[in-house]
């Protein structure tokens, strides 16, 4: 399975290069910011990124570092205080390329493409589902909300779907309820909901959090078949990065609302640039022979309401560079081929002056 | 205080020493809450842990780790089974026939860090009153000013400014407030420290942090940490033995390096292989992908219950329980595994690093 997976992959997004394929989706220059009584938090501050079809990205970070709110953003589903202000998420469908920031949050065209072009699988599946219904009755409900077909070829597609993630028998799961369901069969329904409708992209926000470690390791390999077969890209968000390097072509490694490095897994593994990738790849205890120590980041992360100026990450940064970093964010410098960094260590400091 | 026994049930290095402990839990249905199963939580457990040393207890969630904690300190109380505590010299005593009393005198020095340190502080009490509220408990205090002064030093010792102790937890991060939760549970100067999941919610920066500060102080203070974890990395990174649970029982135990290089049971082994490290190179590598689910301690399949999920399991493994024997070798470190073909099976730890030149960062 690994050899055609790979050329699967390979055949149509090759890692980093500048494929010949135009992006699936592209995010220019999104911010997003929630708004309450003790201040604007500026959630996503001036993201970009691309993906193509078929290519699986990475986006990591730690709490708080905006990459599940950019996840909200791109379907459009963010909480009633958080609100996209600037910046565009262009995705194609097709025929053309739609504009999601600018569209109505519960407009038409969100609606055709939510659940149906992008789907989304969450950290617990019962937030899927409805207790109440079958999961089967809900997965038909997707079905013919989005394609035109009778009930019964609803119900072939939907077993059919089950039958795909691996639940060990499609006919009589799909007549169950989430309840009856363990935690494993629960992730595997919320799969084929979530792909019931072939979608062209996949966004899954955390979805091996919260399970045992096997449970994870049949997660992953359910998503890198499921990818191999039916060919959609994923977008994976998770604080993991032992599940970025499983899984992922490319990474975008995000704090505090910003990008601060991407590129493919292998060049933000093997040759980490900035300093925050650099310190959050020493934190991680290895599962290596023999003694491996471990660095941690020094200090605390900033409170959302009293962020630096500058770089988000000078405050605790090993290298910070007196007098530049603190003064406006670094520009995204190119440091190899699909290979960006946003910190001054690489460029940038002429522009300052 | 009730004594058990002689020091023979007690290795010479032990503080704290498990044996056949058990903890069933009752299935009860209907008005009348007729019993109608049991859980076998914790089925027949037996450990030592060494002073100065990391134990960790591993394993997926129902596996009984936690369980088997609570057992220690009593906050649940087992089944059957006995927990014997030693302090220096003295007699060894068990806790599990101790009166309430007792037990408070006990649980002086044996202390919990809990996993999510959002709900295990109170969020109306000042740092003062939260570290400081075991030390007036316990009659430790003296006066105020004495009181302060002792939560100022615990505030230093987790490398957090003592000016903060008129402070409510809100004000701190998730990392911080670990810091509290641990000054809280040294504040009585313990002998053992039981962390469970101590480090599991907090980001990989901060969890460092957390990870090498417990280390600094068991260091400094001499302490005992029994770790129960669900991470192997991290498990690998901090403790010295390490001790696999499955539904219930301890399926192997032996020091960290040995289990992991050299696994004996197959649930270790596809443990190991289960975790994902962040390092692409091992994106492909054959992976070990256990089919199931965690077995139901309601409802234990018979024989070896690791059985159904397990690659290598025959005829035998479906009727007869394996015994938790001694695999490694006569000579150095015990290692036990409970599994009929552990002396048999060829079985892959974590490798990678030996073989690969050590990767610099540019």
């Amino acid at each position: 399975m690994t050899a055609a997976q790979t050329g699967e992959r390979e055949a149509t997004a090759p890692p980093g290069g500048d494929a010949a394929a135009d992006p699936l989706l592209s995010v220019r220059n999104l911010q997003t910011h929630f708004f309450s009584r003790e201040g604007v938090v500026k959630a996503v501050d001036g993201v970009s990124f691309d993906i193509k079809p078929g290519e699986i990205l990475g986006i990591a970070g730690e709490s708080g570092c905006g990459k599940s709110v950019t996840s909200q953003s791109i379907l459009r589903i963010l909480p009633r205080n958080g609100k996209i202000v600037g910046g565009e998420i262009l995705f194609d469908n097709g025929e053309s390329s739609v504009d999601l920031a600018a569209e109505e949050a519960d407009g038409r065209v969100l609606r055709d493409i939510r659940g149906k072009e992008i789907a989304m699988i969450f950290q617990e599946p019962m937030t899927s589902f409805s207790p109440v219904h079958t999961i089967g009755d809900q997965i038909i409900e997707t079905i013919r909300i989005h394609q035109d077909v009778s009930k019964e070829e609803a119900h072939e597609q939907a077993v059919e779907m089950l039958r795909r993630v691996g639940m060990p028998n499609p006919a009589r799961n799909i007549e169950e309820y989430t309840f009856n369901l363990s935690g494993g069969m629960r992730q595997r329904a919320m799969v084929a909901l979530s792909l019931s409708c072939r979608p062209k992209l996949l966004i899954a926000d955390e979805p091996t959090t919260a399970v045992d470690v096997t449970i994870q390791a049949q997660m992953l390999e359910l998503l890198r078949d499921i990818q191999a077969d039916l060919g959609m890209a994923i977008i994976m968000i998770t604080h993991d990065l032992g599940v970025i390097a499983e899984l992922t072509d490319r990474v975008m490694i995000m704090y505090l609302g910003k990008e601060v490095e991407h590129g493919t897994v292998e060049d933000v593994f093997h040759r980490p640039q900035h300093p925050y990738t650099r310190g959050l790849l020493a934190s991680i205890p290895k599962m290596e022979p023999g003694r491996v120590e471990i660095e941690p980041i020094e200090g605390v992360v900033p409170s959302p309401y009293a962020m630096p100026t500058g770089c988000k990450f000078h405050t605790r940064c090993p290298d910070y560079i007196a007098g530049v970093c603190e003064k406006q964010d670094p520009p995204l410098t190119a440091v190899g081929p699909g290979h960006e960094v946003s910190c001054y260590l690489y460029g940038g400091r002429e522009e300052l002056e | 205080m009730r004594e058990a026994g002689g020091r023979a049930q007690m290795e010479d290095r032990a503080i704290i020493s498990v044996r056949n402990l058990v903890k069933h839990f009752p299935i009860e249905t209907g008005f009348l809450r007729r019993q109608v199963g049991v859980v076998k939580a914790v089925e027949d457990v037996n450990f030592d842990l060494n002073e100065g040393e990391t134990l960790a207890l591993v394993g997926e969630s129902g596996c009984g780790k936690t369980t088997t904690s609570h057992c220690i300190i009593q906050a649940q109380r087992p089944t059957s089974g006995r927990v014997l505590f030693r302090i220096g010299d003295a007699a060894p005593m068990d806790l599990t026939q101790m009166e309430k009393a007792e037990l408070k005198e006990a649980r002086r020095n044996i202390r919990m860090i809990y996993q999510d340190p959002y709900s295990s502080l109170n969020p109306r009490m000042t740092l003062l009153q939260i570290i400081g509220e075991p030390l007036v408990i316990h009659k430790m205090a003296g006066s105020q000013e004495a009181l302060r002064e002792k939560v100022a030093e615990l505030l230093r010792l987790v490398r957090l400014d003592p000016s903060t102790m008129n402070r409510y937890p809100h004000a701190f991060s998730g990392g911080q407030r670990q810091r509290i939760a641990i000054a809280r549970a040294l504040s009585l100067s313990p002998k053992v420290v039981i962390a469970d999941e101590a480090v599991s919610a907090l980001d990989v920066s901060v969890q460092a942090q957390i990870l090498n500060l417990l280390k600094e102080l068991q260091n400094q203070l001499g302490l005992t940490y029994l770790f129960v974890a669900h991470n192997l990395a991290v498990v690998k990174y901090e403790a010295d033995r390490v001790a696999v649970m499955y539904a219930g029982k301890i399926v192997e135990i032996g020091e960290t390096e040995e289990l992991y290089t050299n696994p004996r049971h197959p649930y270790t082994e596809a443990l190991i292989s289960a975790a994902p490290n962040p390092d692409p190179d091992t994106k492909n590598r054959a992976r070990i992908v256990l089919a199931g689910e965690v077995a139901d301690p309601g409802n234990l399949p018979p024989g070896c219950a690791f059985h159904p999920r397990c690659r290598y399991a025959e005829d035998r493994c479906r009727r007869e329980i394996p015994e938790l024997v001694e695999v490694g070798g006569e000579m150095g470190p015990s290692h036990r595994a409970a599994c009929h073909f552990a002396s048999e099976l060829e079985l892959a730890g974590i490798s990678g690093g030996a073989e690969e030149p050590e990767r610099e960062q540019a």
